[in-house]
């Protein structure tokens, strides 16, 4: 039996992910409201709502530390609470510095949370908690009590002291104040219509400055009482009394009885018209114009959480259902000549539209895997913070479509490559204030980070406005690592191509912030990996582009099915830019290469059959090009074009049967199994030189 | 069957005392993630015990214990106090306003199952 204040594994693993998604959750809570602090800073504490979801968040994350025995989590979380409790109680007065060790904290308490969770050693966190002690003991700041200005609205009786802030405020901006009741019912829930969906709808109209129950005179049950200010515009609530609710304007200048002794089960009187009750015929009162808006809504907000296993598994059991389908077609192609042709039309009928049912099938689950783009890019605004925090540095940082979505898979792997692709690009791209004034731009560097969707792809891009990528710097690094040859030039593919090979570096003096080199490669990976492309563009003195195209999922994609020799071969729609026919004449040989001149473009032509070691049938006047994507400047050279799928992606995990070029495998309606090309590996040249081996496994895979 | 209503705003911490009380034969979870949420599937389910967190948002759980002791229907209904070590409030402010058994986290599920269970037998 376990001790007490330990938990039993067993007992741990039935919920430890939930635990995570939730400490991740409210981590992020706490970074962005940590940074949302900082514009209090210097200013009257008026408002103190933030501090105390920040205080909340960090409870919880303290006890869910606990839960788990992580005690440096725990001890931070709770230094860190104690801080912003004294900052909460004006004891402390939060300065920029104290901001940043907050900020630290928080970064080593995700440090600590993923160190757990991945069985590493945990980070060193001493100099945070001492940092944090020093700045509890710092100089206590007087309270001086705000006047309220020349107002006729007085503050119930028993507000708390951030209730009564919120009330200051409100009553500064000039807010209309209203009493509202709510009596909640079994007949109510059943409608969904309940304390929070209340709230929450009030919320929507203004603010609420105090809520609290009460114990009516007679009858079991509790009603909820909440005092909300709403901006000056005529606010009507009269649709509401069928819901359990009644209303009164609040304008209450309360007897000096009631202020000398606050209880809390005094019912607020409120002068002027009397309350109505639901069973009562409703009274609006004449000053109450009606205009409603947003009112009729339907429930609140309902939100599951779900564990990505089970709607792996739903993919998973519609990718069959799309084999399944596709064979079907295949039968009912079969059965045209068999049939007669009015029944087989109605086969070929029902078989289209069960095609488009299962469509919007695929693209419902998919839509459920999907999320935007919002929260990791709201995590680089942190990242920003902390790495210019060192330097002379000024950046900003520009989000755009942070609504996009895409398949949280994605978007979980996408974390890494633009952490780093941010990283380099406050290091290496924005230039100091001085620099950049003697160029002519502005002090203050700019980082864009923008998302939109494009067909089924969504594009992501990295755009900063500094320096530009020192091409001769990267040309004689690479001549001295003898990459490239002596007398070649560099074009800009070429150029990425070199950043992104592992170990390549300009730095001659690497930073903390943005390693050793190590970094492009991984992004570039990444990205191959997730059946996207990696592009750049680079101006010196202007700036640097990365542009990151991704699939919308992984799943199930649309695609080509061609031809090399007897081997068919499956090719992603969105990796390819476009197939075009080509005469042998057309091709020129140079070198060990054959290329085409395409769209005043040079295409250099992988043929899959040398690539795989294929037998090539007997030669042909034609062939095809599909043209790879990102600009590559590759085509791979097919014989034949089969049609186009719906295929569902199998990845070969076998280390044995993983061959380059290839990203896995599908199943077809005729129950046949082709290899899916990996164009994004096929476009790069340089991976082709590893083709030796795979020649071999590929022939025991057909 | 016995209703057993678990009010904390982490939804890991409501997951958590189910497990621990799986068990327990006939019995029934209300789930309530604020105080606000607590009173009201109080006051429209039957519930026989209930186990409440104290640090949540908007109403203070020791508020709603204290609430509950003063409604007629409700003051003698079991509260068990589940809440975080180190908090600043102890045992006797909240055995004091009115709880009947009182639990830091982390606990331990089989402590927590056999309170309950004495608790809805009395």
């Amino acid at each position: 039996m376990p001790t007490e204040g330990t938990l039993s594994e067993a007992f741990l693993t039935e919920f430890i992910d939930d635990l995570y998604a939730e400490y991740a959750e409210r981590l992020e809570f706490v970074q962005r409201d940590l940074l949302a602090l900082e514009t209090l800073i210097g200013q009257p504490l008026s408002d103190k709502s933030l501090l105390d979801a920040l205080l909340r968040h960090l409870h919880t994350l303290k006890g869910l530390s606990g839960t788990i025995n992580l005690k440096p989590a725990e001890e931070l979380a709770h230094h860190l609470e104690s801080y912003l409790r004294a900052v909460r109680q004006e004891q402390v007065e939060l300065s920029v510095t104290d901001l940043e060790i907050l900020i630290t904290g928080a970064k080593e308490l995700e440090q600590i949370i993923t160190a757990h969770r991945t069985q590493q050693a945990l980070p060193e966190i001493n100099s945070t908690l001492n940092a944090l002690a020093l700045a509890l003991s710092g100089t206590t700041v007087a309270v001086s009590p705000k006047p309220l200005g020349d107002t006729v609205i007085t503050p119930p009786p028993d507000l708390t002291a951030s209730e009564q802030a919120r009330f200051n405020t409100a009553v500064q901006q000039g807010f209309s104040w209203w009493q509202v009741e709510f009596i909640p019912s079994s007949n109510l829930a059943e409608r969904g219509i309940n304390v929070n969906m209340v709230r929450q709808r009030l919320e929507q109209l203004g603010r609420i400055i105090q809520s609290k129950p009460l114990i009516p005179p007679e009858g079991p049950g509790f009603v909820f009482e909440f005092l909300v200010a709403t901006p000056p515009v005529n606010t009507d609530f009269s649709e509401w009394q069928l819901e359990g609710m009644t209303y009164t304007p609040y304008a209450a200048t309360l007897p000096p009885l009631l202020e000398s002794k606050p209880d809390e089960l005094t019912i607020l009187p409120a002068t002027g018209t009397p309350t109505t009750h639901p069973n009562q015929t409703a009274e609006v009162p004449d000053e109450i114009p009606l205009i409603l808006n947003n009112l009729a809504l339907g429930p609140a907000t309902n939100l599951v959480r779900v564990d990505m296993a089970r709607l792996d598994e739903l993919m998973r059991l519609i990718g069959e259902l799309v084999t399944s389908r596709a064979r079907q077609e295949n039968v009912v192609k079969q059965l045209k000549l068999l049939l007669p042709s009015a029944q087989w039309r109605l086969l070929q009928e029902t078989n289209l539209v069960l095609e488009r049912q299962l469509r919007a099938l695929r693209e419902g689950v998919m839509r459920v895997r999907m999320v935007p783009m919002g929260t990791a890019f709201e995590r680089m605004k942190f990242v920003v913070r902390d790495l210019i925090r060192n330097t002379q540095k000024q950046v900003k940082l520009e989000l755009q479509g942070q609504e996009t979505e895409i398949d949280k898979l994605v978007v979980d792997r996408m974390m890494d490559p633009l952490l780093h692709l941010i990283r380099n690009a406050v290091s290496h791209g924005i230039e100091t204030p001085t620099e950049r004034l003697a160029c002519g731009k502005s002090a203050e560097g700019t980082i864009r980070l923008q998302a939109y969707t494009a067909g089924e792809a969504v594009i992501v891009e990295v755009e900063d406005d500094g320096q530009g990528i020192a091409i001769e710097q990267v040309i004689a690094q690479a001549r001295s690592q003898q990459l490239l040859a002596e007398d070649a030039t560099l074009q800009t593919r070429e150029l990425l191509e070199l950043l992104c090979r592992p170990g390549f570096t300009t730095q001659s003096c690497p930073d903390l912030n943005s390693g050793r080199g190590i970094g492009m490669d991984v992004v570039k990976n990444t990205v191959s990996l997730l059946g996207g492309f990696l592009t750049l563009d680079t101006k010196a003195e202007q700036g640097t582009k990365f542009t990151i195209q991704l699939p919308l999922t992984l799943a199930i994609v649309d695609a080509l099915i061609v031809a090399a020799g007897e081997q068919h071969f499956a090719v992603p729609q969105l990796s390819i830019r476009e197939v075009i026919e080509v005469e042998m004449t057309a091709v020129t040989q140079l070198e060990n290469n054959e290329i085409i001149a395409h769209r005043s473009e040079i295409l250099m032509l992988v043929h899959l059959t040398q690539v795989f070691g294929i037998p090539v049938t007997p030669s042909r006047k034609k062939f095809y090009v599909l043209v790879v994507g990102g600009n590559s400047g590759v085509g791979i050279v097919v014989e034949r074009l089969l049609g186009k799928h719906e295929i569902v992606v199998q990845p070969l995990n076998d280390s044995l049967v993983q061959v380059p070029g290839i990203a896995g495998a599908t199943e077809l309606g005729n129950g046949k199994i082709v290899l899916i090309l990996d164009v994004a590996q096929l476009g790069h040249p340089s991976s082709l030189a590893r083709r030796g081996k795979g020649e071999l496994t590929l022939r025991k895979v057909s | 069957m016995k209703h057993i209503l678990i009010v904390d705003d982490s939804i890991t911490m409501r997951r958590m005392v189910k497990v621990s009380l799986r068990s327990l034969e006939n019995t029934a979870f209300e789930e309530a993630g604020n105080g606000l949420e607590a009173l009201e599937r109080l006051a429209l389910t039957a519930v026989d015990l209930m186990i409440l967190d104290l640090n949540m948002p908007d109403m203070h759980g020791l508020e709603v214990l204290k609430f509950v002791r003063k409604h007629q229907t409700f003051h003698n209904l079991p509260v068990i106090v589940l809440t975080t070590r180190g908090d600043e409030i102890n045992r006797t402010t909240t055995i004091a306003a009115g709880a009947s058994f009182y639990l830091t986290k982390p606990f331990e599920p089989k402590m927590l199952a056999e309170q309950v269970q004495q608790l809805l037998i009395s």
